[in-house]
């Protein structure tokens, strides 16, 4: 299972990418490859205020539906509207073209809580 | 393997849809904020019609007051997938576990639940198997589990149906999961007067279940819960 090292990830297996006061967050590959071909893509609208484990979005594939969490406190900046076209990014590059949302963090020490990517691969299936 | 330990539920009498849905749903939440542990329902429903959240109405072939006359009921549910059917005699596993803990969860979801119909057909002397882009499990005579599922903070809802021996008859008034032209089938449309009873084939089920997921499961009845379930179960 593919766990860059460049970000932090949720527990409930999200990523999130900060830049400044910026977060890029996905789904992870263990994620989607949960939910096989993602078939539908429902995304916030930007300029939604979120709060941390607020449900922001939905992934749908042909026989099932999973939540998306924001891991963190803030405003909808940009959402990747390319997705709804083409949910089958998702599988292909969850953590590249597959973003699914920013958000500008209303604490910036928030992220200071999420787990790296070796604590995070470790807390994956064994044989994943 | 017998790493995780859960319990299974047994229901002795028939579980309305929307009453099923509410047991899964407080066990959803108490199973994410680790109050319960993995709990897999074995039940049946009294006959239903029910969509998935992006099902389409289209492919019910009946009008909603035409299935209410003939004492079937109709909801539209959170799990994923298009239209199905429910009644006695189809033996229906709605896991309520947290994925990422065992190792067979690396499989994916879906794969393990089609994995455990084909492994329980198997039991039986039926061979089933997948089919490239239609989900469940299929045999020569058609498809005999149908799979739909959703995952809420990690711990799914919803689940299978396996036709051990239901009146097919109310498949004719929906388009089985929106596909065209697929038949439906059951144990005991192929296994005639040798058709195991329900209680067999959740025990078979119910086996296979722990094998393919991982997960040792203590077996109850709903009258014999486990204090911790007990606790949450709706009256």
């Amino acid at each position: 299972m593919n766990v860059p090292k460049d970000r932090l990830y949720t527990k409930t297996h999200e990523w999130i990418l900060v830049d400044d006061d910026i977060a890029t967050v996905g789904i992870t590959d263990f994620a989607q490859s949960q939910l096989s071909d993602v078939t539908f893509v429902e995304l916030p609208s930007t300029e939604d205020q979120v709060a941390a484990r607020d449900e922001v979005a939905v992934v749908e594939s042909v026989k099932a539906a999973s939540d998306v969490y924001s891991p963190v406190t803030g405003t909808v900046l940009d959402i990747n509207e390319n997705l709804v076209d083409h949910p089958e990014i998702i599988n292909d590059d969850p953590y590249g073209e597959g973003w699914m949302f920013k958000i500008k963090l209303a604490d910036p020490e928030e992220v200071e809580s999420f787990l790296d990517a070796d604590a995070y691969e470790n807390s994956l299936p064994a044989d994943s | 393997m017998n790493a995780v330990k859960g319990y299974a539920v047994y229901f002795d009498s028939y579980v309305p849809y929307e009453r099923a849905v509410c047991i899964q749903e407080r066990l959803a939440r108490a199973r994410s904020e680790e109050e319960i542990p993995d709990t897999v329902l074995f039940l049946q429903h009294p006959p239903v019609v029910t969509l998935g959240r992006r099902g389409a109405t289209e492919n019910l072939l009946v009008s909603p007051e035409n299935l209410e006359e003939k004492g079937i009921a109709l909801y539209r549910s959170s799990r994923g997938g298009d239209i199905t059917y429910h009644a006695p005699g189809q033996l229906v596993m709605y896991p309520i576990i947290k994925l990422g803990r065992a190792g067979a969860d690396a499989h994916g979801h879906l794969y393990n639940l089609e994995e455990t119909a084909i492994r329980t057909c198997a039991d039986y002397g039926v061979e089933a198997r997948r089919v490239p882009r239609k989900n469940g499990a299929w045999t020569d005579s058609g498809k005999i589990a149908a799979i739909g599922f959703h995952i809420k903070r990690w711990v799914t809802i919803h689940g299978m149906s396996f036709n051990v021996d239901p009146d097919l008859e109310g498949f004719e008034f929906i388009i089985p999961c929106g596909l065209h032209g697929d038949p439906v089938c059951s144990l005991g449309s192929i296994k005639g007067k040798d058709t195991p009873s329900i209680e067999s084939v959740r025990e078979s089920m119910k086996r296979r279940f722990e094998e393919v997921f991982e997960r040792r499961l203590d077996a109850r009845t709903t009258d014999q819960l486990p204090d911790t379930l007990r606790r949450i179960w709706p009256e």
